[in-house]
């Protein structure tokens, strides 16, 4: 059978909620073909089956991001998704449809996105080009080596997928998200741009509160990759003022990091900590070590890399 | 069969009991581990936004050594340092301006990286190369009535394309593992978040509460224990679970052991051969493992 030709009948299991209700699933029965995106699943169900099913669709083309939701547990664009390629991939022809995780529920798969939408324009989203440029006495000019770092990172169609998905914005009020430290990088690394102090100010202690498990990158539907952006926004450290408690940790650890893999080619871990939390901070996780029984472990003496000069040619000095 | 085995810098160190339970469990099923000469550290997962060209650079040093090994498969039991070997191998293919500037770096070195070997990590290799049969074919002591819970964390599942051995939303080599063994699998909710390690650098509280997430989900389903597949989860998971314990005020405990420590059992080692810590002991012996 020719792919044009392949077709399947799918149990689609939604998430429903409301206010009155609360949350309750439905199912909806359908034939698919190869060409059905979850987007026209949706639409399907909606005007030949269920009028009251609420979601949100727009472009159909992974461009506005208006579908995003979680499609068997994973946070997808609806639009982007082929209902018959998620069957193949699960082996089964019933699928759940759930609205994004974090988000407070409206009404089924729509969501309020005003908390998303405040963190995007909490890092300002926009070129503050310089005076001469406004007043039409030069021209904004960039040069295809740095559109080409920040080209990536402006990709974004504030889904809010990697929003929904990260943990740490989840436990932590302060920490911006990903797409926030994707976009806000975007404008940190123009050098078009000219209120830099001001980014910094924004971005850079968030970005030490990123806990780098790749979420974000998973489930973005564009490629961005925002933790990379928030890994370039750490590099941006040393130049902030005014270092929070979370900012000067981070750069202390990242620094003992650094300086034991130069000196012995390798992390060792009881001096790291010594370096990062001091002795006392150290002195109490060797209590809680010694009550576990683990404490031997932390006094195992690794041997560094012999051919540690060519490993210090590898390092910038 | 042989494999190079890269043990990282934390295998070697406070997760000391993770290298020498792999060794034990590689050994009984008849395969040779074989250290990669002179390895140098990955960059433990952060490398890379102190110094990217030197973060890649270094992973493709350990790379290259494995190849004049000739080997093509190097096997890893830290989630971490797997990923950081593949992500630079996977920039180093991808990303042409930085290969540029890496192989600036590695020129009058004895890098050279043809392409050929890959990271792997050690479950992969268990359960794909040896398999579950014969993993069961050295069983010897049955796990039955222990529960425990399959936690995968970020860094074996995420990014997927790079990973690429399982689904990052769907897994399930830890359940297959553990089921092998005659304990019960479960799966929890925060089975696949983040332990919080990578925080515990910068923002100690939050990452403490992420590791409190995981052990209170497993918990939730009355998991014994939890095994894990990251050197570093160790860190996070089982050395700090008493601290987490105070933290958060609970009475309770779920200690996390190495996914080839729970094997090891299974094979007859005795927890104290496998440096299980005295929490895993205790609840072990009031199920009547051991």
């Amino acid at each position: 059978m020719s792919l044009k030709n392949e077709e399947a009948e799918v149990i689609i299991k939604v998430k429903r909620y409301t206010q009155e209700k609360g949350f309750y699933w439905q199912e909806y029965k359908l034939k698919v073909d190869r060409f059905t995106q979850f987007t026209e699943a949706l639409r399907r169900i909606k005007s030949e089956q269920d009028p009251t099913l609420a979601y949100r669709a727009s472009c159909h083309m992974a461009v506005c991001g208006s579908c995003g939701m979680k499609i068997n547990g994973e946070p997808k664009l609806a639009c982007k998704t082929l209902v018959l390629d998620v069957i193949k991939k699960y082996g089964s022809n019933v699928i759940t449809i759930e609205p994004m995780d974090y988000f407070k529920p409206v009404k089924d798969l729509v969501v309020d996105l005003d908390d998303f939408y405040n963190r995007m324009h909490k890092v300002k989203p926009r070129l503050y080009p310089s005076n001469e440029v406004l007043e039409g006495k030069a021209e904004h000019r960039l040069k295809p080596e740095d559109q080409k770092v920040l080209w990536k990172f402006a990709q974004c169609i504030w889904c809010g997928l990697c929003v929904s998905a990260c943990p740490a914005v989840q436990e932590d009020p302060e920490f911006l998200g990903p797409a926030a430290h994707a976009k806000g990088f975007r404008f940190l690394a123009d050098p078009r741009d000219t209120i830099t102090e001001e980014r910094l100010k924004i971005l850079i202690d968030s970005a030490w509160r990123c806990t780098y498990c790749y979420m974000c990158y998973n489930v973005c539907p564009r490629d961005i990759e925002p933790v990379t952006a928030i890994k370039k926004t750490r590099a941006f450290s040393r130049l902030a003022k005014d270092k929070t408690e979370v900012i000067k940790t981070g750069e202390k650890h990242t620094e003992a990091v650094h300086s034991s893999i130069f000196d012995s080619g390798k992390i060792m871990g009881s001096r790291v900590y010594l370096s990062t939390y001091g002795l006392l901070g150290s002195m109490k996780e060797m209590i809680f070590l010694m009550q576990s029984g683990k404490l031997k472990y932390a006094l195992v003496k690794e041997k560094a890399v012999e051919n540690i000069q060519e490993v210090r040619k590898l390092l910038r000095g | 069969m042989a494999y190079a085995y890269y043990p990282g810098c934390t295998a070697h160190g406070l997760s000391k009991d993770i290298d020498i339970a792999t060794k034990k469990v590689f050994e009984t099923l008849g395969l040779k581990l074989d250290e990669v000469k002179d390895w140098n550290c990955c960059g433990g997962g952060f490398y890379d936004e102190y110094d990217e060209v030197g973060h890649v650079a270094l992973n493709l040093r350990n790379l290259s050594i494995v190849e004049k090994m000739g080997y093509q498969k190097m096997v890893t039991p830290c989630s971490v340092c797997l990923q950081s070997h593949r992500l630079a191998t996977h920039k180093y293919k991808e990303n042409k301006d930085l290969k540029k500037e890496v192989d600036d770096r590695i020129k009058g070195t004895s890098v050279s990286y043809s392409g050929s070997a890959q990271a792997e990590h050690i479950v992969w290799v268990l359960v794909r190369d040896v398999g579950l049969q014969k993993i069961k074919e050295r069983i010897k002591r049955q796990l039955t009535g222990l529960k425990v819970g399959a936690y995968y964390g970020c860094q074996m599942l995420r990014p997927e394309e790079i990973m690429g051995f399982e689904p990052a939303f769907n897994p399930h080599s830890m359940e297959d593992l553990i089921r092998v063994t005659g304990a019960t699998p479960v799966s929890f909710k925060a089975a696949k978040s983040c332990c919080g390690f990578p925080l515990m650098g910068s923002n100690p509280k939050v990452g403490l509460r992420l590791a409190y997430g995981v052990l209170k989900s497993a918990k939730e389903e009355q998991a014994d224990i939890i095994i894990h597949p990251c050197s570093l989860c160790h860190l996070q998971l089982d050395n700090l679970q008493l601290r987490i314990k105070a933290e958060f005020n609970v009475n309770w405990v779920v200690p996390a052991i190495y996914v080839t420590q729970l094997l090891g059992l299974a094979f007859g080692f005795s927890p104290e051969e496998l440096g299980i810590s005295k929490l895993a002991q205790e609840v072990l012996a009031s199920r009547g493992i051991v």
